[in-house]
């Protein structure tokens, strides 16, 4: 043990990960400490900046233009626009680093890093380019587990040829017995929208005796490359010419992007005349994935490229631990105690983070009676302390549910705040859905606020241990 | 027949999300088709066993009612190992291996047991047996004939890394050595569990040497098997006796404040937290005495170093200017006792050692479930993971032509047996490392240095 930890996060969702990456490259000793896996594993694995504004009906073409209406408390307010888009450029350069390249939805691109592994480094700290793009802040459309247009921001590289600007006719193929992927629903609420889409199943008892077929069993056996060279001779009669085919996310865990090129020139090769056109961005794929129900492979691919990098950081992740109590004198914490088999344990660093997510990730917890709490340090929450008021009527109410917006409000710093505007803590920090002032569900902006409040609270920190 | 209720452990359920995160990481369900998985298996079968219905939830407070009573559970919730790796990644913390471990229970309340799990399950006995006369116990268990025997006869697997006896239990080198054992003022007691009497005493008499090397008096004292084995097979009534028993012996040391520290994980976690909550003791008073008082010995030995109080002359292992590469396992049953990797914290303090943490899930033996016939190939695949990961670690030092492998290291003794099986290269408990590096200790003879 040399010396004490420079920050302890909890939490270790894409809001910990980051932040704990961001901090460990400015050299700061950080752990992460969480109850469970992180909710990455339950998300598209799209990185949503803001979809829609609040009360706003239809979906927001360029979030860096309509951060102006947003209201004055939000989370990206109190960044602005230059400060986010560097947290997404620093985000971009570590997954592409770990082999796992996002872009902007509908910029297209190759399946695979084209990087060497030894080139990675470099390329982690090569200088912006983000910022002088015109096309900063424009939303992309992709197809959702139900066949609606869902505004995205980045995405991975599997996701990319599901782009709705692209006006190529769709054919969606599920896999006939697995459950959680409806293709015909999708191509039929594509069809209401005015699009040349259909859907085709593939027999999925070819591939596995299995009934139970989760999607991370199917990914994991698409692993394999007898099972890719079947899936891929499917895929190949099932589509007509011209068409780009739409499958479910469960195109492997490991290899996914050398099934979806094997896939994407068998196309190529069978229809050397309507081959595709690569655009200016290098290549113009005829296959994608969908995002599923959970588990989410997008997202499972995600947290492992997160945790690899982490893990060369030095950075230990450690979960099951859910944090019990803590110590605070004045307005300082100095330890936090996690629940064990037996006796509590005893955590100590000079700073913590809380990044333990909104209510669904757990961070904030409402009883039967209508109290909202948050869950590690019961810090003030802007909350409606009734039942009556947490939820409307609607289950799919587009103004979203109070509730939801329930959080810690901070200062620019990112420090919880009390009643009076004051911070409670002076070493305790706090960033992704456990914010107030935001509401990343009905928004479409989880990812987006995880990583930029993460990254800023993160550089928050670095910048206390510097002074 | 004995009574459970619904405690935390049924409750928990109602907290499930479905987010299938346990169904991603349970490494049997990976490689087999006869588990459904842990979400399937336990929140959502159990919801149908009346005793996790969220009815039973509310006001009347807990519900007792006997082992058999309510649905039976479907039978492929006897391939769930155990490993509780679904319970460390659930994001809202239902207690999915228990649920499993209690349905086990109800099946077996209903069905009877196998009397190979009987036997599996009364290991201690065996082994008490057996050490009376170890040469011809271990003829008799290790030859290729009785172990084609024991898996026809029983289904014992034939090929999984069953254990040898010792020449020398640990209490019979506890009292042909008691003239050096130290005396101090400050006491602690080590509970060696069964492995470590009869198979590997070497272990507990590393943990003696250490902990006398640090000023500790260790005090032996009688004792039997946790009751574990018993338990991940589902016979709670002969558990629960068991675990009394231990209580009873151990209560007047913790009620004088004497630690009681172990180094094997699954014993300790069984007292801690294992026996008091599967059997529904939690509200026994020296129940709770003892599981407040138990120590993996990493755990104790990493809390010493928070106040400071470690003396710091560890040496490097090995004499040649060459690296020690060592790959560590944390095996499941200590990640269970939710206090980080203790172990880590103190080996990273040897000189000279190239400590590898490996982030494979489980070894797959999970106790006594890698022995049963049908389930050692699901262990072997389980352990894949793990093998492939220590057999990357000495490909990479031939490349740097630098350090070899020697060992490998983890706390639980069935796991380091399956680690041995599955690549091997000998495997070693952290505290032998340390008894190595404290110069106390021969760490290829697993004897103590000075011993001829
Ligand atoms: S205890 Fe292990 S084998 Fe059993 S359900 Fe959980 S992860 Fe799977
Ligand atoms: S991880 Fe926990 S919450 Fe998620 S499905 Fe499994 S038991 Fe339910
Ligand atoms: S034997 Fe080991 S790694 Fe393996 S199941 Fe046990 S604790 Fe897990």
């Amino acid at each position: 043990m040399a010396g004490v930890l420079d920050l302890l996060v909890i939490g270790a969702g894409l809001t910990g990960l980051f932040a704990a990456y961001t901090a460990a490259r400015a050299g700061l000793r950080v752990r992460v400490v969480a109850r469970g896996a992180g909710s990455t594993h339950w998300h598209a694995g799209t990185i949503d900046l803001l979809g829609y504004l609040p009360n706003g009906q239809d979906a927001v073409a360029n979030w860096a233009q309509a951060l102006p209406e947003l209201p004055p408390a939000h989370p990206y307010r109190l960044l602005g626009v230059d400060a986010i888009a560097q947290a997404l450029d620093q985000f971009q350069r570590l997954v592409a680093a770990a082999g796992l390249p996002y872009v902007r939805a509908g910029g297209g691109m190759a399946f695979t890093a084209s990087s060497p592994p030894e080139d990675r480094n470099l390329q982690e700290n090569d200088p912006a380019e983000q910022f002088d793009d015109p096309r900063l802040g424009q939303n992309g459309a992709l197809i959702s587990p139900v066949g609606a247009a869902r505004p995205v921001y980045l995405a991975p590289a599997a996701q990319q040829a599901g782009n709705l600007e692209d006006d190529r006719p769709l054919l969606i193929a599920g896999l006939d017995g697995m459950p959680d992927f409806y293709p015909a629903l999708i191509a039929e609420n594509l069809q209401r929208q005015g699009r040349l889409a259909r859907s085709a199943s593939l027999p999925l008892d070819q591939l596995t005796e299995r009934r139970d077929r989760s999607p991370l069993h199917l990914a994991r056996l698409l692993d394999r490359p007898a099972a890719q060279a079947l899936l891929t001779e499917m895929v190949v009669n099932a589509a007509a010419p011209g068409e780009r085919v739409g499958l479910p996310a469960v195109l492997g865990l490991n290899d996914h992007a050398r099934l979806l090129e094997k896939i994407d020139r068998a196309l190529a090769a069978r229809d050397p005349d309507t081959a595709q056109t690569p655009d200016r961005r290098g290549a113009c794929a005829a296959v994608f994935e969908i995002p599923t129900l959970p588990p989410s492979l997008p997202g499972l691919r995600l947290d492992t490229a997160l945790r690899a990098r982490l893990d060369r950081l030095g950075v230990r992740v450690e979960i099951g631990m859910e944090v019990c109590g803590f110590h605070a004198t004045g307005r300082r914490i100095h330890w936090i105690e996690t629940e064990t088999g037996s006796r509590p344990l005893r955590h100590t660093a000079r700073n913590y983070l809380l990044a333990t997510g909104g209510i669904l990730g757990g961070g904030i917890h409402g009883d039967r009676c209508g109290h909202v709490k948050e869950t590690v340090f019961d810090l003030p929450l802007t909350a409606p302390q009734t039942r009556a008021q947490w939820l409307r009527p609607l289950f799919l109410d587009k103004r979203g549910h109070p509730v939801f917006r329930a959080g810690v409000s901070v200062d620019h710093r990112f420090l919880p705040l009390d009643r009076s505007g004051a911070p409670v803590y002076d070493n305790l920090w706090a960033a992704g859905a456990v914010l107030a002032h935001t509401d990343p569900i009905r928004e479409r902006s989880r990812e987006g606020i995880a990583i930029s409040t993460g990254c800023a609270a993160a550089n928050a920190v670095v910048r206390g241990q510097q002074l | 027949m004995p009574a459970t209720s619904l405690n935390a452990v049924g409750l928990s359920l109602n907290d499930c999300i479905k987010c299938n995160i346990c169904t991603s990481y349970c490494p049997v369900s990976q490689v087999t088709d006869s588990f459904p998985g842990p979400k399937y298996a336990a929140p959502q079968s159990e919801r149908f066993r009346d005793f996790g219905h969220p009815f039973y939830a509310d006001d009347a407070g807990p519900i007792s009612r006997t082992l058999a009573a309510g649905r039976m559970p479907d039978a492929s919730v006897d391939f769930c190992s155990g490993c509780r790796v679904c319970n460390e990644v659930c994001p809202t913390g239902v207690r999915i291996a228990e649920i499993n471990a209690r349905a086990r229970a109800r099946i077996a309340a209903a069905r009877g047991l196998s009397l190979r799990n009987r036997l599996l399950g009364r290991n201690e006995l065996l082994a008490r047996v057996g050490s009376i006369a170890p040469g011809l116990a271990n003829f008799l268990l290790h030859n290729p004939l009785s172990r084609r025997l024991a898996d026809a006869l029983f289904g014992v697997a034939e090929k999984a890394p069953l254990p040898r006896w010792h020449n020398e239990t640990l209490n019979r080198w506890l009292s042909r050595t008691r003239a050096q054992r130290l005396r101090s003022q400050q006491k602690v007691v080590y509970f060696h569990g069964c492995a470590t009497q009869y198979y590997e005493p070497f272990v507990g008499i590393a943990a003696i040497l250490v902990l006398e090397h640090l000023g500790y008096e260790v005090i032996v004292p009688p004792q039997n098997c946790c009751g574990l084995p018993m338990l991940s097979n589902g016979e709670f009534s002969a558990a629960e006796g068991y675990h009394r028993r231990n209580v009873a012996r151990l209560i007047e040391f913790v009620n004088a404040g004497y630690p009681i520290i172990g180094t094997s994980t699954s014993c300790t976690l069984t007292l801690k937290e294992e026996a008091p909550e599967l059997l529904d003791l939690e509200n026994d008073a020296d129940v709770r005495a003892l599981k407040l008082a138990t120590w993996d010995i990493f755990e104790w030995l990493r809390d010493r170093l928070d106040q400071g109080r470690l003396p710091s002359d560890l040496r490097p292992l090995h004499q040649s200017d060459r690296p020690f590469i060592l790959p560590y396992h944390a095996p499941c049953q200590l990640r269970a006792h939710r206090i980080g990797k203790p172990a880590l914290d103190l080996l990273a303090r040897i000189p000279g050692l190239d400590l590898r943490e490996s982030h494979a899930r489980c070894c797959g033996i999970a106790g006594t479930y890698g022995y049963k016939t049908e389930k050692y190939q699901i262990a072997m695949d389980v352990g894949a993971e793990l093998f492939d990961y220590v057999a990357a670690q000495s490909a990479a030092s031939d490349r740097e032509a630098a350090g070899s492998l020697s060992f490998t290291a983890c706390d639980s003794e069935t796991c380091r047996w399956q680690l041995e099986h599955g690549t091997g290269i000998p495997s070693r408990h952290p505290i032998e490392l340390l008894a190595a590096a404290c110069g106390l200790y021969d760490l290829q003879a697993r004897r103590p240095a000075d011993a001829n």
